[in-house]
């Protein structure tokens, strides 16, 4: 406690980034360390889980350090530590564990883990100070594409995810086959804007009828076949047609069934997170789409969108409120659900 | 001084505490690779046994390999932020020398010269050093002395060039230690000649903190101590990725590792 506020710190080591923060009462970021190993990862055109646990183990500590640094506290102010206990890559998430019951052992702070994509969904609560559940969450990530119903503080019902690559995924890929690298998200979002969204025929898969789950592994197939015919056939390839075209084919989709979610639900609000959330075309066809139904779409700013510390600390803080027992031998669960 | 040993490179993990006078305390797990889970309980229970407070540890030591990966970082991650939080000096311990260590009355009671630690790293390869037994000048203490370099050996080479090294004295024993005994046992019996060898048993085979702590100890008193930044792993190897980028071999499979 300082100053009369509960503080919780945020540990994040799920993939490749080193995260840590200081959030006051579940809602007030006063710090916000995230220190990124995306320079060295793009020499091997994705994430190393090897290589990022190591660099994790190299980092943690001043990571945490600063976070406490920026927000003006010691260890010993810290009244809860929150730690993403899964999914992600194991040896990525274990330093992430290890060094928080390292800490809460010798500094005597209770200790609770947290989803990660429960960590995503608080993202939320800290950008909107007055968001309270029930809503909708939309997460898309690298790793996730995920609906998500969200009756309370710290219930997360799964209602459709992606039933091969995430939406992420299929833009990282892409991205590489047009040249554009890695990360390929925030490439394509570059690219797409010189392009022309119609230029292409992607199919849009939507799967049975009225289902919430994704499939975007025969898109990436599509996008290379066009590529191979354009190549043979002689013809130039225009990479921000291609981006245009392949993204919006991605998003178009996710906007709509992140909306059919919502009225199927009732819900009159849905909150965007995870990475892909920062898509600005995904944002914008979001607000159309929802807006024509009187839905509100909630997004978090783009630093809170990738993995940080503060969105683990949010969590964390609303699960211990609801009871969730502090837990020294918590473990590292890399296919942890929902 | 009370010194708190991490000990997870290897099948089990153990946590040791040790003090002026050298007397030692321990728990041990008897789950295997629950170092994670079970950490800090371990701690907490050895230093219970010393009957202190974890507030009147002053150095906190880690074995920091070579063994798996995973298991150094566990333990290494913990030393580093005990040692933060708790604002004492970290200690490096070789896992290799504290295996060694632990080995090291069995193998001089059993005549040998050279204490082998070896650890298995898979298809013929291992992680190893060869250490001379030897006597302090008041013939009350032994130590165990590096006499060829802790590295990455395949089992062939080691064994070749431990045996150049024991033919300048005859009759001498190598008393091998370490889980690689349990995957080259067969290698070792079939290039050493009858006599010049011997196992040690399981009970005193895998790493263990106890060995760590007085090693640790030494340094302490000698004041070999670290920051936490500056308490790193010994991995012995680079990341496989690494190696391919290294040696310009880097596939798509590494790229992108399946899930």
């Amino acid at each position: 406690m300082k100053d009369g506020r509960f503080l919780t710190l945020g540990i994040e080591t799920s993939c490749d980034e080193t995260a840590a923060s200081v959030v006051a009462d579940g809602r007030f970021v006063m710090s916000n360390v995230i220190s990124s190993q995306i320079d060295i990862h793009t020499a091997y055109g994705g994430v190393v889980p090897e290589i990022a646990s190591r660099k994790h183990l190299e980092r943690i500590n001043d990571v945490i350090g600063k976070a406490l640094e920026d927000a003006c506290v010691s260890a010993k102010d810290i009244d809860l530590i929150g730690v993403t206990c899964g999914p992600g890559l194991v040896g990525a998430l274990l330093i992430g564990v290890a060094a928080a019951k390292a800490m809460a052992y010798a500094c005597d702070i209770p200790l609770v883990g947290v989803n990660h994509m429960h960590g995503h969904i608080a993202a939320n609560y800290l950008e909107h100070k007055e968001l309270e559940p029930p809503f909708m969450a939309l997460i898309v990530s690298g790793g996730h594409t995920e609906i998500v119903n969200v009756p309370d503080y710290n219930k997360c019902e799964k209602l459709g995810g992606t039933r091969d690559d995430a939406a992420g995924e299929a833009f990282d890929k892409v991205a590489r086959v047009i040249g554009l690298g890695y990360p390929g998200g925030p490439k394509i979002d570059r690219a797409a804007k010189e392009g022309d969204p119609d230029s292409i025929a992607f199919k849009r898969v939507y799967l049975e009828q009225g289902s919430l789950d994704f499939s975007f592994s025969g898109l990436k197939t599509q996008a290379l076949n066009y590529l191979n015919q354009e190549r043979q056939a002689g013809r130039e390839i225009d990479v921000n047609n291609v981006a245009a075209s392949f993204q919006e084919a991605v998003v178009e989709v996710i906007a709509d069934k992140a909306v059919m979610a919502a009225e199927r639900y009732g819900q009159k609000q849905i909150v965007m997170a995870g990475g892909v959330a920062s898509n600005s075309r995904l944002r914008a066809l979001m607000e159309e789409k929802a807006g024509r139904k009187g839905i509100k779409v909630l997004k978090p700013s783009p630093v809170l969108c990738t993995d940080n510390g503060a969105m683990i600390a949010s969590a964390a803080y609303y699960a211990y409120r609801s009871g969730v027992k502090p837990d020294l031998e918590l473990d590292a669960v890399p296919g942890l659900e929902f | 001084m009370k010194v708190l040993a991490i000990e997870t490179t290897g099948k089990y993990g153990s946590a040791s505490v040790i003090d002026n006078g050298g007397h030692v305390f321990s728990a041990s797990s008897s789950e295997e690779m629950n170092h994670l889970r079970g950490m800090i309980t371990l701690i907490d229970e050895a230093i219970h046994e010393a009957g202190i407070t974890k507030d009147e540890l002053t150095h906190v030591a880690a074995s920091v390999g070579p063994g798996s990966f995973t298991g150094i970082r566990i333990g290494v991650t913990t030393a580093r932020i005990m040692s933060q939080m708790l604002d004492i000096p970290c200690i490096a311990v070789s896992t290799l020398e504290a295996m060694a260590v632990r080995a090291l009355d069995k193998a001089i009671s059993a005549g040998a010269l050279y204490v082998v630690p070896v650890i298995n790293a898979r298809r013929h390869q291992t992680y190893a050093g060869v250490y001379e037994a030897v006597f302090t000048s008041d013939c009350e203490h032994q130590s165990a002395i590096p006499v060829m370099e802790e590295k990455q050996y395949m089992i062939e080479d080691l064994l070749s060039e431990l045996q150049t090294r024991m033919a300048e004295h005859s009759g001498a024993v190598a008393f091998f230690t370490g889980d690689g005994i349990d995957a080259y046992a067969d290698i070792i019996k079939s290039t050493m000649t009858e006599g010049s060898y011997a196992f040690a048993d399981e009970d005193l085979r895998y790493q263990h903190a106890e060995a760590v702590a007085r090693i640790a100890l030494g340094k302490a008193a000698a004041g070999e101590t670290l920051t936490y930044n500056g308490l790193m792993p010994e991995y012995m190897r680079l990341a496989e990725a690494e190696q391919r980028l290294r040696a310009g071999t880097l596939s798509d499979r590494i790229r992108f590792p399946a899930k």
